[in-house]
């Protein structure tokens, strides 16, 4: 069964109603849990089935919503028992009824939310997912529904569990509020660009509102995809005091008729819809002519809360990028993805619409760090990101914990180039820059480039990836090593862009490479590249000139209509006053104790001409933070204006690091720290504090992050050969995780010690499970570092 | 729901401050973490009214088979026959917010930190007032969470699984029974149609609530 030839063969097709629903109005106790009874009660739900297969279903879910191996651990079933047994009394009910009828495998949402704000791993869903496929595959469902869902991230695991698990049509429905978005922030066309990408066969809405409130949902999903819609609204809202829901059956029948002209293909019910409901609405529009429409559409990137249409110019990011940039390195290397995180924020906030993230380095496991760069950037931006790197396992593990829509970067005109990476791209539906080489090198002239865009572009035809989702690199080159080279990127750009009609992109900043004064190339060229048909500049977003060119371009284009957006970003501007040198009664300690960050940034710079790096930190950075200490510990002074001051140090040292690596220096390092919030515990502000305090005196802090394996600690300790590790955890119920993390650690025979912190923390707890020190606070952290380490 | 502004007093007494605060750097950065909380947050809430019954081990909401364990929310639910068991979020946007601030700016990270727990707190007062608009008793308890007394947390996925919460507002709890968004309240309100203990009452159902000089400087009675 495929779900286009049913509507080509039968027109709009009918779902059924709810089932929770129907259970409830039959004696389902409140507590219970519903996918018990396809084992204890197969009657009823046979006779449940039954009803909607007489009113007019033709496709019925199975009773296997919840029925997941997180749900059922407490129930002594197994996730085969239950699905089997729900898809057999479906089947059995079809059968009986002798009409032309379809079982689905229903799955819902699995009841934990997923990382990074849950602490449930993707690869983890996936194995759920994984297990209820397999079950309702083997039982004879006919396709897998995922319903209910409101995590993009969740949905994208459930997909690939059953793209890779069995061979089903899968039909996909999110549930959204009346602000267009789900719970998560996912908006309609993130879930249509995922689905589509992923070769789902149908996708859609269900639950939470009625027809009425989900009309524009409905409108948006029937415009903008390219694949069947599905619509299963409530019947109206509930009424939290009776429990009761808003409409009828025959107010929602002529609903569906304006859903069905809408343009849905198939139409079903979900919370307090009955029997009676689908019959109504089989009655009106079971049956009618289906006609697709396809969306005209623009290469469309996103991200589980944010969608980006390459309709214009758009700004990719590149300063997740370790070539050439010493500090980048040095935060690979010792896993500080928070410098990772930094400079995403930092561009998203200068104007980045798409960031570039590429984290080769010889001597590190690429594929590890890309999979934890990639999870923790999409945890604090919403932007798409495009996937950079040569190895194509690296790209196939990014793209598959990626969620949403991202660019993949790149791919080749070499064969073997585009036999490895163009089935990924096809598989996880991104989109990919194609760069204008091949085995020969970049070509010198622009024809030659064209010739291998086209190249590229035939291939992706073949391998079904839609003409949109192609975007054409045409390399930029020095301008002073090959100065005639700089028009031949620029004519193939044109070139490219009039006959293939795809979408182009160029890094831009290689332009300037050698020669002084590079941001005036840079933006220059930019502005060029941006009139001969630039639609992604690959850049460094933070420089004012860059960003502004496109802006500026973007308006004298009549791209920002009105120029309002380049109002809202200069409107304000009050011309800028030049950087006030530090007034000579402002010290390094006065900027500490009052939070003048750029200040003390500046006092800094001064300092080192002259000074021992080592020395300023020694003699001024680390008294004035001591004396700040001292006033918290007090009661002088709280939290808030500690972190402040220890922030505005942080700026200091910032500074220092800077200088040292321009002048190749070794690094300021006192020793480092292992720190991690112990595993099961997502609190890990407490755990943070800590890290500013500790980066503050000059220690290295390699942080685990939150939810930590106990043999994660023992790793990272073992790696980078610490003296002393830090555990936080905030309940109860996780100083378990703390005291199994400090077994494994005195286990693994490690030469360090142990100090523990959190709020339900005791000294005499912290004694007897073992760690070394106990820390009521940030700072007494710091006197413990000092006193193990020095 | 909406709020409009969070109780700074509260957030600041989270920080460990108890007196008012004259430092202007931490006024503008209490003013700033607030705009920004309250645009990042979705707050929700729901509610269901259940009957429970007193036996041996605790309190049995309705006929499920739930039960509330131990001594505290038995003492707590003295003389009610119902509680209206309650949660509430301010969603996921908050804890994004808490992740950029976390590497941007731990100074506002704790901050805002501070300003969620106090406005999830608020959303539950909120919610209890619109509640109590709707549901009638003679007297009511004050809320009773999950983890207070010897009332285990580990009930809190039973709690939040009968109001169906992960469907209708997202809220969800993890494996440590940690609410996920982390901003996050679970609660239950005994109703009686006789007379709550005095010491259940709390100060919603107080008629000195508005005037008493305890809680404008955010203490207590006793009572």
């Amino acid at each position: 069964m495929e779900i286009k030839e049913l509507l080509a063969e039968r027109g709009l097709l009918i779902f059924d109603g709810a089932m929770g629903t129907q259970l409830q109005a039959k004696g389902l106790k409140t507590g219970e849990t519903p996918e018990l009874l396809n084992l204890t009660d197969k009657d009823l739900l046979k006779e449940i089935h039954r009803s909607y297969i007489d009113a007019g279903a033709d496709i019925i879910s199975a009773n296997t919503f919840g029925a997941n191996a997180y749900k059922l651990s407490h129930s002594g079933k197994s996730v085969d028992e239950v699905i089997t047994a729900g898809i057999k009394n479906c089947k059995e009910a079809i059968e009986e009824s002798g009409k032309p009828v379809f079982c689905a495998l229903d799955i819902g949402p699995i009841g934990q939310l997923l990382e990074p704000t849950g602490s449930l791993k993707f690869e983890q869903a996936y194995e759920y997912f994984k297990e209820q496929v397999i079950a309702g595959s083997n039982a004879g469902a006919d396709l897998v529904l995922f319903e209910t869902m409101t995590d993009l991230y969740e949905l994208k695991a459930a997909i690939l569990a059953a793209k890779e698990n069995c061979s089903l049509p899968i039909i996909c429905s999110m549930t959204f509020e009346e602000n267009g978005r789900t719970f998560t922030g996912c908006p309609v066309l993130s879930e249509i660009l995922l689905c589509e990408g992923l070769g789902v066969s149908a996708v859609g809405v269900n639950c939470s509102l009625g027809p009425k409130e989900l009309m524009p949902t409905i409108t948006e999903l029937c415009e903008k995809s390219n694949i069947p819609v599905i619509v299963m609204p409530n019947a109206g809202l509930p009424d939290p005091a009776t429990g009761g829901y808003s409409i009828g059956a025959e107010e929602f029948s002529g609903y569906a008729v304006k859903i069905a002209e809408l343009g849905a293909a198939i139409i079903g019910g979900c919370c307090g819809t009955t029997p009676e409901f689908i019959h109504r609405t089989a009655d009106k529009v079971k049956g009618r002519k289906y006609n697709h429409r396809k969306a005209d559409r623009v290469c469309t990137l996103c991200s589980g809360t944010k969608t980006v249409a390459v309709d214009r110019p758009r700004i990719i990011g590149e300063r997740i990028n370790p070539t050439g940039k010493k500090l980048f390195k040095q935060a690979l290397i010792n896993d500080d993805i928070d410098y990772i995180l930094g400079q995403a924020i930092e561009q998203v906030n200068a104007g980045a619409d798409i960031l570039d993230v590429n984290v080769g380095l010889p001597d590190i496991d690429e594929k590890a760090m890309m999979i934890k760069a990639v999870k923790s950037i999409q945890g604090v931006t919403g932007v798409p990101l495009q996937i950079d790197s040569t190895i194509p396992e690296v790209l196939e593990a990014a793209l598959r914990v990626y969620n949403g829509k991202p660019i993949v970067n790149s791919v080749n005109g070499e064969e073997e180039s585009l036999e490895s990476v163009l089935p990924l791209v096809k598989k996880y539906g991104a989109a990919v820059v194609g760069l204008t080489l091949d085995k020969n090198g970049i070509p010198p002239k622009a024809e030659q480039r064209v010739a291998i865009a086209e190249r590229i572009i035939k291939r992706c035809e073949q391998y079904g990836i839609p003409k949109e989702d192609i975007l054409i690199d045409c390399l930029t080159l020095t301008a002073s090593a090959e100065q005639l080279a700089v028009n031949e990127t620029l004519k193939a750009v044109r070139e490219v862009k009039e006959r293939f009609g795809v979408k182009t992109v160029l890094g831009v900043s290689n332009i300037s490479f050698g020669l002084p004064n590079r941001e005036l190339l840079n933006h220059i060229f930019l502005a060029m590249a941006l009139e001969n048909g630039l639609d992604l500049p690959i850049i460094n977003p933070n420089v004012a000139a860059m960003t502004g060119t496109v802006r500026a371009f973007n308006l004298l284009k009549a791209i920002d209509i009105n120029s309002a957006e380049y109002i809202a970003a200069y409107g304000s501007d009050t011309p800028a006053a030049a950087v006030k040198p530090a007034a000579s009664d402002v010290t390094l300690e006065y900027a500490i104790d009052n939070g003048l960050k750029a200040e003390a940034a500046k006092l800094t710079e001064q300092l080192l001409i002259g000074n021992d790096p080592m020395s300023i930190i020694n003699e001024r950075l680390i008294p004035a933070l001591d004396k700040t200490g001292t006033l918290f510990e007090t009661g002088k002074i709280f939290l808030p204006q500690l972190i402040l001051s220890a922030g505005v140090a942080q700026s200091c040292f910032d500074v220092i690091k800077a200088h040292l690596a321009k002048n190749n220096s070794e690094t300021v390092s006192k020793g480092k720290i292992v720190l991690a919030t112990v595993k099961g515990d997502v609190h890990d502000i407490g755990k943070n504090i800590v890290k500013v305090l500790l980066e503050n005196y000059g220690y290295t802090v390699i942080d685990l992050g939150k939810d930590v394996e106990y043999q994660a600690v023992v790793d990272a300790a073992k790696k980078h050969n610490v003296k002393l590790v830090g555990l936080s955890a905030l309940m109860t119920t996780t100083l378990k995780s703390m005291e199994e993390t400090i077994k494994l650690i005195r286990e693994s025979g490690l030469d360090c010690k142990v100090v523990v912190g959190g709020a339900v923390l005791t000294p005499e707890y912290a004694e007897k499970i073992g760690a070394d020190f106990y820390a009521k606070d940030a700072k007494e952290t710091v006197d413990i570092a000092k006193q193990v380490i020095g | 729901m909406t709020l409009d502004a969070i109780d700074k007093k509260e957030a600041l007494r989270y920080l460990g401050c108890r007196e008012n605060i004259d430092n202007e750097r931490m006024i503008s950065l209490l003013d700033e973490c607030e705009k920004r909380l309250i645009s990042a947050a979705a707050p929700k809430y729901l509610y269901e009214v259940f009957p429970i019954t007193f036996e041996q081990g605790g309190v049995r909401i309705a006929d499920s088979n739930i039960l509330l364990t131990g001594n505290d929310a038995a003492e707590h639910l003295k003389n009610c026959s119902r509680i209206v068991l309650m949660c509430a979020t301010l969603g996921q946007g908050v804890d994004v917010l808490l992740r950029q601030l976390q590497v941007t700016d731990m100074a506002s990270a704790v901050t805002t930190d501070s300003l969620a727990s106090a406005a999830v707190e608020q959303v539950c007062n909120k919610a209890e007032s619109e509640i109590f608009e709707k549901v009638k008793c003679n007297s009511r308890t004050w809320r009773f969470s999950p983890g207070y007394g010897d009332l285990p947390l580990d009930i809190q996925y039973s709690l939040l699984s009968i109001l169906n919460a992960q469907k209708r507002i997202g809220l969800t709890v993890n494996d440590s029974n940690m609410m996920v968004p982390t901003k996050s309240v679970t609660a239950f309100i005994g109703l009686s149609d006789g007379e709550v203990e005095r010491k259940s009452r709390g100060c919603e159902s107080c008629i000195m609530k508005d005037k008493c000089k305890f809680r404008k400087s955010g203490g207590h009675c006793g009572n």
